[in-house]
């Protein structure tokens, strides 16, 4: 293929309008390019705050994990059912998002960058004349967000009025992150389970539009899986294992398996220790290394607490699986045996869940768990498109990646629905798998025909921010 | 400085030797128009060692001087929006460019400024919006046309209004405009007042709002063209929404949900149903291929000759003729094939779709079906000796098939129909008169004789006037016991030849003692003899010569003498057997 010939149009249907692609998590919040096939830009959703001087300064992107500032608290914006209740800081982090590494520095105005020293009373009045669109950082990118099924109106109308209004730009659209998601997988019609860090949702998507009434969601998220593993370590039998994040050790050394740890920790007196939030948040760091070492989902066929095909218990056959090792922070390391199994199997069996008292978590009920989940948005959509939508199940979210996790809900769709083809189509990269809806996002704002649905400044002027509910359906 | 100057400050020869040497070289200089490597390999000197150099292929020559066509980020507006946004996107530079390329960049920042806004460059229309299609919804009903025909009980005209609207806005996806349903009837301020009761929000199913946006559809549709003059496609797509049946489609769902929600069980019966029915479907195809090919092998060909002219002797023997020599020719059978068989016989016209059972076994088969279709024709006539055996073969394979056809008949009916039943058959094709005829056929001649003399003196003709099977039978019996006379008078005649000579010698004993007795005994013989025929008495006066003649000649030698003549008529055999007869019954009774 000759690079001096370009693609013609026709041929992929897409015609880049260097639109930026925003997609929102209670997790992280990815933004990039459209047309590209990985986010450039990948904040964690969280933020630090905290006071110098009597200045309370935010702290965005990775560099929150770093420094262990006094009085450093780390918050989110999101909600736990996905849904922004923050908004001023949602804003300043969605704009980080994008800014830092999509858009970049503006060449700042002359009088500002402190090269040309004006005196005061010039520059006051000189900045009100400069005040224009070109300051806006989204002026000259049209600009798609995602966000979850059950957004109510205000929300969307407010992320309308923010990106028209704050960010200045040309033209927006707000797709549903389930939609984007068949998109990514190359469908229009798909049975969306999404499970993400704070929800698992499942949207029916037919026609590129999601069937209100089938959309399923549940905390049974990434968050709730950390909240089990904490119980398990809890309750751990040779001592409870605490973990103990990387910035209050300062040195350790090599235990053998199961001995306590031994390690230097360092310890902040009160007045210069960070809040407890981001020990919680650098815990939660520990916590998904380990989901990604040692969790499995027990692959069925059955229950982990019920009997296998041959007649053995399934906690049988777990316990003779080999143990799988993890090291936490401190030195401390332990083999993990059937417990690995144990902290996800609430996600499909309620009844298996381990219970905590202390844990933010509620126990979950059986409505909650995901085969649960599929059937009651397979019932809320017209019978006629079920067994198509069966056949076209599109796993995503990065919690999705837990070891034997399509296994286990492919056999649990089977028991239940013995009759239609159950295909799931779940990308084996894990990049596809964690920004599923944000590639989705990247073709639908790179497409030609996509041009018409955007909803321009023109529009938003005319008919208000109410706009967004007529026109992304 | 020259060099002479030098030469001559140096005292040094002018334009001396090397000169003219230097000269030579010059004289090689190649001719214009051919290469270098070329003019080298003319002399008698080696070629010279190519030197190929590893170089980047870059773009061809001719590429080069063409002027670089840049991308410029250019605006273009969707005329698939109302709106005019305008958007940017990299588009290559089109080839002819009024303004020369390299302006330098202060030019080339405010070239496409200039243009940007022209309604030239906006022009460009996007490739995009030829897909900005909308489904064909009907025209909007007015309020007249909505009184006059589309009121309805049910649907009050706001939530007509809105299911219409959201049938537009949805392109008749009417999952999803089921999905988003959602009226929220306005209150009338007069009904708050009066009923003040709020009406409850009501689930409107799928096949409801299809049921009523067909209706309104349809209606529509007929009101803008009444459905005589609607085109074939308009009238097909007006009788299918009038014919919508909201309850039919409901029991469906239904259906299609019990379908959903099988348990595994269920889907396991079914699917090892499936997999019988699928196995005797297949095994019903293989029978019905092996069925069909027996029939194609069983099947006589039907003759659709004449058969009037093998009803003569005269075409019977013709027949024969012509299977005779379609046989020699099939004992130098090699490539004749089954068509030059089947032309053979004039009568074998064998549909075409035997064919192929007659290319298989061409030996085989091409004979039988001649002689089948001869037989056929023939109505049984007789089959050459030659070609009997394949005759009878066809013939047996009727009579079976004939059997099996017949096997339900009462024992009335097969007499009536002349059915029987063989234990064995002869091979080859035998007429019952045949059979009939051979049994009159005695193994001396004489005796065969004898026989058609008995059978004369019975009034029965030799050759059956009408071989019918029973008949047949009579007469074999018949011929039977005739048999058994002949015997019986065979046995008489010997014994009474033997008294005869006893007595002859008797007499000769007596006749040296007295021989006045001899006369009467010939009178005697010649009073048994019937008076009708001459030539009897004739012969019984031979008889009684020869007896009287030698009394050492015995009954055999009459035996003999018999067959020396054996011109003697029927008639005199016959009287002979009926003498016999008479002497045997004589000797029966005494």
């Amino acid at each position: 293929m000759n690079s001096s010939i370009p693609p013609s149009a026709a041929e992929y249907g897409g015609d880049e309008v260097s639109a930026i692609v925003l997609d929102p998590g209670y997790s992280t919040t990815r933004a990039g390019f459209a047309g590209e096939d990985t986010p450039k830009s990948l904040i964690p959703t969280s933020y630090g705050k905290y006071s110098l001087d009597g200045h309370e300064k935010l702290i965005f992107g990775d560099d929150v994990f770093v420094t262990p500032r006094p009085g450093l608290s780390v918050h989110n914006p999101m909600g736990k059912d996905g849904i922004v209740e923050d908004w001023d800081m949602a804003e300043k982090l969605w704009e980080y998002s994008f800014t830092s590494r999509l858009t970049g520095a503006k060449p700042g105005n002359p009088l500002q960058n402190g090269l040309n020293d004006i005196s005061e009373g010039d520059m006051a009045a000189e900045m009100e004349g400069v005040e224009s669109s070109e300051d806006r950082p989204l002026a000259d990118s049209p600009f798609l967000m995602s966000e979850p099924g059950w957004n109510p109106a205000k929300a969307r109308e407010k992320t309308i009025e923010i990106a028209m209004e704050k960010w200045g730009t040309p033209a927006f659209y707000l797709a549903r992150n389930g939609v984007l998601a068949a998109f990514a997988a190359g469908k229009a019609s798909a049975l969306v389970v999404d499970v993400g860090a704070s929800n698992i949702s499942v949207t029916p998507v037919h026609d590129g539009m999601i069937l209100k009434r089938g959309v399923q969601h549940s905390p049974l998220g990434g968050d709730y899986i950390s909240s089990q593993i904490r119980a398990l370590f809890k309750s751990n039998s040779p001592q409870p294992i605490t973990i103990t994040p990387h910035y209050l050790i300062s040195s350790k050394t090599a235990v053998d398996a199961g001995q306590p740890p031994q390690a230097k920790y360092k310890t902040f007196p009160p007045e210069k220790a960070p809040d407890a939030s981001y020990r919680n948040l650098l815990e939660e760091r520990t916590l998904s290394e380990f989901k990604e070492c040692v969790v499995q989902v027990w692959p069925g066929p059955n229950k982990l607490s019920a009997l296998g095909p041959n007649g053995v218990s399934n906690e049988e056959v777990a316990r003779g699986t080999p143990g799988r090792p993890f090291e936490f922070p401190d030195g401390y390391n332990q083999v993990f045996g059937a417990d690995r199994y144990r902290v996800v199997e609430s996600l499909f069996d309620a009844k298996a869940a381990i219970p905590d008292p202390d844990s933010a978590f509620p126990a979950p009920t059986q409505a909650q768990t995901v085969p649960e989940l599929i059937k009651n948005a397979l019932n809320g959509v017209d019978v006629d498109i079920r067994p198509h939508l069966l056949a076209n199940v599109v796993v995503t979210g990065a919690s999705s990646l837990l070891y034997g996790f399509t296994d286990r809900l492919n056999q649990e769709l089977m028991q239940t629905y013995p009759g239609p083809r159950v295909r799931i189509s779940a990308p084996g990269n894990t990049a596809e798998r964690r920004f599923g809806s944000w590639i989705g996002g990247s073709i639908l704002a790179s497409l030609g025909t996509f041009h018409q649905m955007w909803i321009s400044k023109k529009e938003y002027d005319e008919h208000g921010p109410n706009i967004v509910e007529k026109r992304c359906k | 400085m020259a060099a002479a100057d030098v030469r001559d400050m140096l005292d040094l020869p002018a334009e001396g030797q090397p000169r003219p040497h230097k000269k030579q070289k010059v004289v090689e200089k190649r001719p214009e128009g051919i290469t270098r490597e070329l003019f080298a390999l003319l002399g008698e000197r080696a070629p010279p060692i190519a030197i190929s150099e590893n170089r980047y292929k870059g773009r061809p020559k001719w590429m080069s001087k063409l002027r670089v066509r840049p991308w410029r980020m250019t605006p273009f507006s969707n005329s698939a929006r109302s709106d005019g946004l305008i958007l940017n996107h990299w588009q290559r530079q089109p080839e002819v460019s009024k303004a020369p390329a390299l302006e330098g960049p202060a030019m080339e920042v405010d070239g496409p400024k200039e243009e940007e806004n022209t309604p030239q460059a906006l022009g460009q229309e996007s490739l995009f919006a030829k897909y900005n299609i909308k489904a064909r919804v009907p025209r909007h009903y007015t309020d007249e046309e909505y009184n006059r025909h589309l009121k309805n009980d049910d649907w009050s005209r706001q939530e007509t209004d809105y299911l219409v609207d959201l049938v537009e806005e949805y392109d008749l996806r009417w999952v999803v405009i089921a999905d988003r349903y959602d009226f929220q009837p306005q209150p009338v301020d007069a009904e708050a007042n009066t009923g003040a009761l709020v009406p409850a929000k009501r689930v409107r199913t799928m096949e409801q709002m299809k049921g009523r946006y067909y209706f309104v559809s349809a209606s529509m549709l007929a009101l803008e063209h009444p459905p005589s003059e609607m085109s074939e496609a308009e009238f097909d797509l007006h009788e299918k929404m009038m014919k919508f049946d909201a309850d039919r489609e409901r029991a469906r769902k239904e259906l299609a949900a019990l379908q959903l929600n099988r348990t595994a069980d269920e889907v396991r019966e079914e699917s090892i149903l499936l997999e019988e029915l699928k196995r005797i479907t297949a095994s019903e195809q293989e029978f019905i291929n092996d069925r069909r090919e027996l029939y194609t092998r069983l099947e006589v060909p039907v003759s659709v000759g004449n058969t009037t002219m093998y009803q003569s002797s005269q075409g019977l023997s013709q027949l024969l003729q012509t299977l005779l020599q379609a046989d020699k020719t099939k004992k130098r059978r090699s490539i004749l094939g089954a068509e030059a068989g089947a032309a053979a016989s004039p009568a074998s016209q064998t549909p075409t779709s035997n064919a192929p059972t007659n290319a298989r076994d061409s030996r085989a088969g091409t004979p039988s079906t001649v002689a089948a279709a001869a037989a056929a024709a023939a109505g049984g006539a007789a089959g050459g000796p030659t070609n009997k055996k394949a005759i009878a073969a066809a013939a047996a394979a009727a009579n079976k098939e004939a059997q099996q056809a017949t096997k339900t008949l009462t024992a009335t009916e097969e007499s009536r129909y002349g059915v029987q039943h063989h234990e064995r058959l002869a091979p080859g094709v035998q007429f019952r008169s045949d059979r009939a005829q051979k049994l009159t056929q005695a193994k001396s001649n004489v005796q065969t004789q004898k026989l058609a003399g008995a059978l004369a003196e019975l009034e029965v003709p030799l050759r059956l006037v009408m071989p019918t099977e029973r008949v047949c039978k009579g007469f074999e019996k018949l011929i039977h016991s005739v048999n058994l006379l002949l015997d019986a008078r065979k046995v008489a005649e010997k014994v009474e030849s033997e008294i005869r000579v006893l007595e002859a010698s008797r007499d000769a004993r007596e006749a040296k003692d007295k021989d006045k007795e001899k006369p009467v005994k010939t009178e005697q013989q010649d009073d048994q003899l019937p008076p009708e025929s001459t030539d009897t008495a004739a012969a019984a006066n031979g008889t009684t010569t020869s007896t009287a003649g030698g009394d050492k000649n015995s009954a055999g030698d009459a035996d003999s003498k018999a067959v020396e003549a054996p011109s003697t008529s029927q008639k005199r055999s016959a009287s002979v057997l009926s003498n016999g007869s008479d002497k045997s019954s004589k000797r029966q009774r005494k």
